[in-house]
C-alpha cells in the first residue's frame, strides 16, 4: 500500500509537462490513488461528469494512499501543483492551508447548501478557519462487522448488536470448531482498526472522543480504557495462526468461503463480496457494533484545490467541486465505490442493502462519529498505531498498554 | 579461446563427488524456483480457485486470461490498457541509463584504482557511504533542486538520475576489479607512452568483461525494477512500467485480482530474465577474456 | 609516479563528473537532510528548531530500537549466508555441470524481481495456514511446524530467507568471475602435488578472491542497510513491530506519518552509523593501499 512512498514527488512532475498552452481550455489534473478495478470505475464517474462539462481530464492516478498524497503535497510545496488532489477526510490538510496554499471552495459550498445536507462532522473536517478547503465526496463506514449468514446460523446466532453478543458468539464458534471464528489481517493498520471498533463499540463515544480528540491523558489510565483493551485482545483467542502479515481481502475472503464466522472491515471489503457474486442479507450480513452511545465511524476521502494563478485553472477547480456533489455523481460513484454518498437527499433505491444501512446510520446524529484521521494528525494515529500493534502482538499487558497509550498522547503535545 | 578450453585443466572426476555436487545444485535449484512455481500456477488459475487457498495445487483448468488482461487490458487509473503501455518507455529509460552509468562508473573507478590522484581515497570513501543510504532520503531535496534549476522532466533527467545513484556501485566494481588485476600491465602500457583514456579503452575494459557483464546485471534489474526515480523524474510521456504495475498491484480499496498481480509481475520481469538467460554467452565469453590476463 | 600534465587533466576529466555528484547531490541533500532533524518539521519542512528534541525522541521509541536490532540480526545473517551460499553456487557451477546456462539462470532470476510481489509470495509460502507447513500436513506429516513467520521472535529469519533467495544469485555471479579468473597453472600444479580439491579452494582460491569477496559483501551490505521493500511486502513489519527495519522507519514517518523532523533525524543516525563503521575500514584499506 505505501510500498514505495516517493510516489510523492512523483506525479509532481510529471504534470509540467503536459500543462495546456492555451489558458482558455478547462483542464484538470487530478492525482488520486483509485487504480483498480471498482475504484477506477468510481472515479471515472467525475472524470465523465467533467469532461461533459467541457473540460478535459488529466489523470493522475498513484496506487497507494501514501504515495499519491505526497506526490501531490511535494508537487504543491515546489509551486507546480496538481488542479485537484485526494486526501482523506481530516487532518491531513491542516499544514497546507496553514501555508496558504488551498484554494477556498466557501462559495460553491454556500451556493449548494452542502451544509443543510452533510452530516457536521463530515462539514467540520472540511473546514478550516470557518471556511470550507475540502470537498468531501463520499463516507466510508470503517467499523463494519460482516458475518457469513450460513456460519452463523449453524450455531443458531442472530446478528449480533454489541460486542458481547459477538463475543457470545465467536464462543459458539470456537466450540463448534468447524470454522475460523474471527478472520483477520493482522497488518498494523488492520490491527489499528480492529481496536478503533472495540474502542467506539464497547467504550463509547465518549471514550472515542476522549482518546483520539481531546487527547485524555488521564482517560487512557482509567478503568474503562483498559477494559476496552481487555476485550481486544481477548478476541486474539478467536483468530487462526495464519492471520499475521494477511491482507484484508485474504480475511473476508474467509468469511465469503464460510472459512470464517466473521470480520471487522471497513466497507470496501464489500467490493469482494461482490466480486464473489455474493448477495448481501442472503449470503452475508453487514452491521455495525455499538454500546448505544454513537458507534458508526465515518471516513472517506476529499478533494482539495491547490490555490492556482491562471483563472481558467480556478473554473476548472469549481467546476470540479460543484458537478463532484451532484446527487447523480454522488449515487453514481458510491454504487462503484462501494461507499455511501455524502449528501443525505439522494435517492438510495439504486444502493445495496448494506450501503442502505449505513445511509441509516449516517442518518442519526447520534450514531455519526468522526473516524480518527479526522481527530488527530497523522503523527500521533501513527504512535498509537505501533503501540496497539504491539499490545496485540506480545504479552505486553493492558495496564503496561494504558501506560503506553497515556505517554504517547502525552508526547503529541 | 573457448570455455572449453579455458577449464580443459581441471581435475574431473565421475563419483560420489559428483553425485554430491548434482544433488546440491537440485536442492538448491528447487529452493530457488518454489516461489517462482507458485507465482505461475498463480498466474493461470482464475480467482475462485486462488480463494481456495491450495497454493502449490496445479490450475484445474490453466487460462492465459489473467496474461492477457494484465498485458492488455488491466486498469491503471482511468487508462485500461494493461501494462504494455509502459514497456517500450522502460526500454527507451534503460538502455542509455545501462550504458552511460556504466561508461562513467567504469571510468571513475579506473581513475581511482590505477591512478595515483590525491585526495582520490576520500572521494571514494564518500562514494561508499552515499552507496548505503536509502536513495528515497534523497528525492525530495533532489525534486526542489531540479524544480530550482529549471530541468525539466524527460528522458535526458531520467537517464541522469540513474547514472548519478548508480556511480557509488558502479565505481566500486570496476576499482576493485582494476585493483585486483597485475599491476605490471598498467605500467608496461605508460612504459610505452599510453595515455590515460588510451589504456582506459585498449587495455583496461576489454578485459573488464566478466565485470561489464555483472554491472550489466546490477544495473539492468536495478534500472528496470525502478519505480520512484522513474515517476517522479521521467517526465509523463516516459513512465516506465513499473509504474503501471504498481498501479496494478498496490490499489489501497479494489478487490484484488491475484492472478493478474502475478502475471503482471512476471510479464515486467521478463526483460531482466531475457537478459540474463542470454547473457550465457557473454557471461562465457567475458569470463574467456578474464582468463586472458594470467 | 609523478604525473604529466596531461595525464592529470585527463584524470580529473574523468573524475569531474563523480565530482559534481558528490558536491551538488549528496553533501546537498545531505546536509538538508540533518537540518531537517533538528527542527519539528511534520509534513511540510519548517525551520523552527528545536535542538535534539527529535533525537531524544527517536531513543526512547520502540520501533527504532527493534528496528535498529533487526537490522544487525538480519545484516549479519544475510550477509554471511548469502555469501556462502553464492561462493557454493558458483564452486558447483564451476565443475564443468551439465546445463550451466540454464543452472545459472536459476539461480540468478530472483534478482531479477522486485520485491513488491515476490514478498508477497514468500509470505504466502511462509503462512502457516497457506504455504510450505500447510502442504507438508497435507502430505500427512501431521506434525510439521513451521511458522516462523507468524511469530514475532522469529519473523525477521524469514526476511533472511527471502533475502538470501534474492541475492545469493549475484554473489554467485559475482564469485563465479572471480573463480573464473583463477590461472589454470594453479589448478595444474596443485594435481601434480595430488591435492585434494577442496583443499585447493580452501587455502589457494579463495584467499586469491580477495576482491571478489570485498565486492560481494560491500553490494550486501548497501542492501542490508537499505532494506525497505522487502519488509513492506513480506510482513509489513509484523507481527506487531518484530520486523520493523530503519530504512522503512524513515520512510513510514517521511510521508505516510507526516513526521519530516522525527524521519530525517532517523536518516541521519543511519548515516552517521554508516560513516563510524565505512571510514576505518577505508582508512585501513588505504593505509594497506600505500603498502603494496
Amino acid at each position: 500500500m505505501k510500498r514505495i512512498l516517493f510516489a510523492a514527488v512523483a506525479v509532481a512532475t510529471t504534470a509540467l509537462a503536459s500543462l495546456p498552452a492555451n489558458a482558455q481550455e478547462m483542464k484538470a489534473e487530478v492525482i488520486h490513488w483509485w487504480t483498480s478495478g471498482g475504484e477506477a470505475a468510481a472515479v471515472k464517474v467525475f472524470a465523465d461528469q467533467f469532461t461533459k462539462a467541457g473540460g478535459t481530464w488529466i489523470d493522475s492516478a498513484v496506487a497507494g494512499a501514501a504515495n499519491a498524497r505526497n506526490a501531490a503535497i511535494t508537487r504543491t510545496v515546489s509551486g507546480n501543483p496538481p488542479t485537484a488532489m485526494q486526501l482523506n477526510t481530516g487532518k491531513q490538510f491542516d499544514e497546507l492551508v496553514e501555508g496558504d496554499l488551498l484554494a477556498d471552495i466557501d462559495a460553491i459550498a454556500t451556493e449548494g447548501n452542502w451544509k443543510g445536507v452533510m452530516p457536521a462532522a463530515i462539514i467540520a473536517a472540511a473546514t478550516r478557519k470557518g471556511k470550507m478547503y475540502a470537498v468531501p465526496i463520499n463516507i466510508h463506514g470503517q467499523n463494519w462487522l460482516w458475518y457469513n449468514k450460513a456460519v452463523l446460523a449453524s450455531v443458531g446466532a442472530d446478528e449480533p448488536k454489541t460486542w458481547n453478543d459477538a463475543l457470545a458468539i465467536l464462543d459458539k464458534l470456537k466450540a463448534e470448531g468447524k470454522v475460523i471464528p474471527l478472520a483477520f489481517s493482522g497488518q498494523k493498520n488492520w490491527e489499528q482498526n480492529l481496536f478503533n471498533a472495540v474502542m467506539i463499540g464497547v467504550g463509547g463515544a465518549q471514550m472515542w472522543t476522549g482518546i483520539l480528540g481531546k487527547r485524555d491523558v488521564a482517560l487512557a489510565q482509567s478503568a474503562e480504557f483498559k477494559a476496552v483493551a481487555v476485550t481486544y485482545k481477548k478476541l486474539k483467542d478467536y483468530v487462526d495462526a495464519g492471520a499475521p502479515g494477511r491482507n484484508w481481502n485474504d480475511a473476508t475472503n474467509m468469511v465469503i468461503q464460510g472459512k470464517a464466522g466473521m470480520q471487522i472491515m471497513g466497507d470496501w471489503a464489500k467490493g469482494e463480496f461482490v466480486a464473489a457474486g455474493k448477495v448481501p442479507e442472503k449470503d452475508y450480513g453487514c452491521t455495525v457494533l455499538s454500546n448505544g452511545s454513537g458507534g458508526y465511524v465515518m471516513g472517506g476521502d476529499v478533494f482539495v484545490f491547490p490555490k492556482a494563478k491562471d483563472p481558467a485553472t480556478t473554473k476548472a477547480q469549481m467546476t470540479l467541486a460543484r458537478l463532484m456533489l451532484t446527487p447523480e455523481t454522488q449515487i453514481q460513484f458510491a454504487l462503484r465505490k462501494g461507499s455511501i454518498p455524502v449528501r443525505n437527499d439522494v435517492d438510495t433505491s439504486a444502493l445495496d442493502a448494506c450501503a442502505q444501512k449505513g445511509m441509516r446510520y449516517v442518518a442519526d446524529k447520534a450514531q455519526q462519529m468522526p473516524s480518527g484521521d479526522m481527530l488527530a494528525p497523522p503523527a500521533l494515529i501513527g504512535a498509537l498505531q505501533d503501540a496497539i500493534s504491539q499490545y496485540w502482538n506480545t504479552s505486553m499487558s493492558a495496564d503496561e498498554f494504558s501506560a503506553k497509550v497515556a505517554a504517547v498522547l502525552k508526547s503529541a503535545e | 579461446m573457448s570455455a572449453t578450453a579455458l577449464s580443459s585443466g581441471r581435475p574431473r572426476r565421475i563419483s560420489p563427488a559428483r553425485w554430491g555436487l548434482y544433488a546440491f545444485i537440485l536442492i538448491t535449484a528447487l529452493y530457488f524456483l518454489l516461489p517462482l512455481y507458485v507465482m505461475i500456477v498463480t498466474s493461470l488459475k482464475p480467482m475462485a480457485e486462488i480463494r481456495q487457498g491450495n497454493l502449490l495445487a496445479l490450475p484445474a483448468s490453466p487460462s492465459l486470461a489473467a496474461w492477457v488482461k494484465a498485458w492488455t487490458s488491466a486498469c491503471t487509473g482511468l487508462t485500461c490498457e494493461g501494462i504494455r503501455i509502459g514497456f517500450f518507455n522502460s526500454l527507451r529509460i534503460l538502455v542509455p541509463s545501462v550504458v552511460i552509468s556504466i561508461l562513467v562508473g567504469s571510468l571513475t573507478g579506473y581513475a581511482l584504482s590505477l591512478w595515483r590522484v590525491r585526495g582520490a581515497n576520500i572521494l571514494f570513501g564518500a562514494m561508499m557511504v552515499v552507496a548505503f543510504i536509502p536513495y528515497q532520503v534523497f528525492i525530495y531535496p533532489l525534486v526542489r533542486v531540479f524544480s530550482f534549476t529549471g530541468l525539466g522532466q524527460s528522458l535526458a533527467t531520467i537517464v541522469t538520475i540513474h547514472t548519478i545513484f548508480g556511480l557509488p556501485t558502479m565505481t566500486l566494481l570496476f576499482r576493485n576489479y582494476f585493483t585486483s588485476l597485475p599491476v605490471e600491465l598498467f605500467k608496461a602500457a605508460r612504459i610505452d607512452g599510453a595515455g590515460f583514456y588510451q589504456i582506459y579503452a585498449r587495455i583496461m575494459m576489454p578485459m573488464a568483461t566478466p565485470m561489464i557483464v555483472v554491472a550489466v546485471i546490477l544495473q539492468t534489474t536495478g534500472i528496470w525494477n525502478d519505480f520512484i526515480l522513474g515517476l517522479v523524474f521521467a517526465g509523463r510521456d516516459n513512465l516506465p512500467m513499473t509504474v503501471q504495475l504498481n498501479n496494478i498491484v498496490n490499489s489501497t480499496q479494489g478487490e484484488r485480482a491475484y492472478n493478474v498481480d502475478m502475471a503482471a509481475t512476471l510479464l515486467t520481469a521478463l526483460l531482466p530474465l531475457v537478459v540474463y538467460f542470454g547473457s550465457g554467452r557473454w557471461f562465457v565469453r567475458g569470463i574467456a577474456a578474464g582468463a586472458v590476463k594470467g | 609516479m609523478r604525473l604529466s600534465l596531461t595525464s592529470r587533466l585527463s584524470v580529473i576529466s574523468a573524475l569531474l563528473p563523480a565530482l559534481m555528484v558528490m558536491l551538488v547531490v549528496y553533501i546537498g541533500a545531505t546536509s538538508w537532510t540533518a537540518w531537517m532533524s533538528l527542527t519539528n518539521s511534520r509534513m511540510l519542512p519548517n525551520n523552527n528548531f528545536v535542538g535534539f528534541r527529535q533525537y531524544e525522541l527517536l531513543l526512547t521509541n520502540d520501533r527504532w530500537l527493534t528496528s535498529v536490532h533487526n537490522v544487525i540480526i538480519y545484516g549479519v545473517l544475510f550477509v554471511s549466508l548469502a555469501l556462502l551460499i553464492g561462493f557454493l553456487l558458483a564452486v558447483a557451477i564451476d565443475q564443468r555441470v551439465r546445463a550451466e546456462d540454464t543452472i545459472r539462470s536459476i539461480y540468478l532470476y530472483p534478482y531479477a524481481m522486485s520485491f513488491v510481489v515476490t514478498g508477497l509470495v514468500w509470505q504466502w509460502l511462509l503462512n502457516p495456514t497457506l504455504g510450505i507447513q500447510h502442504v507438508l500436513r497435507s502430505w500427512g506429516f501431521a506434525g510439521a511446524t513451521f511458522d516462523w513467520i507468524v511469530r514475532p521472535e522469529t519473523a525477521i529469519y524469514c526476511l533472511v530467507i527471502a533475502g538470501v533467495w534474492q541475492a545469493s544469485g549475484l554473489v554467485m555471479a559475482i564469485m563465479l568471475a572471480g573463480l573464473r579468473g583463477v590461472d589454470d597453472e594453479i589448478w595444474k600444479a596443485a594435481r601434480v602435488d595430488g591435492l585434494p580439491k577442496w583443499r585447493v579452494y580452501i587455502s589457494i582460491v579463495i584467499p586469491m578472491m580477495g576482491a571478489s569477496f570485498a565486492t560481494a559483501a560491500v553490494l550486501l551490505s548497501t542492501a542490508v542497510v537499505r532494506l525497505y521493500d522487502l519488509s513492506v511486502s513480506m510482513t509489513n513489519g509484523g507481527p506487531g513491530i518484530a520486523s520493523e527495519v530503519p530504512a522503512k522507519f524513515v520512510m513510514d514517518h517521511l510521508f505516510e506519518r507526516a513526521n519530516i523532523g522525527l524521519a530525517t533525524a532517523a536518516a541521519t543516525t543511519m548515516l552517521i552509523t554508516v560513516i563510524a563503521v565505512v571510514a576505518p575500514y577505508l582508512y585501513w584499506r588505504a593505509r594497506k593501499g600505500e603498502v603494496r
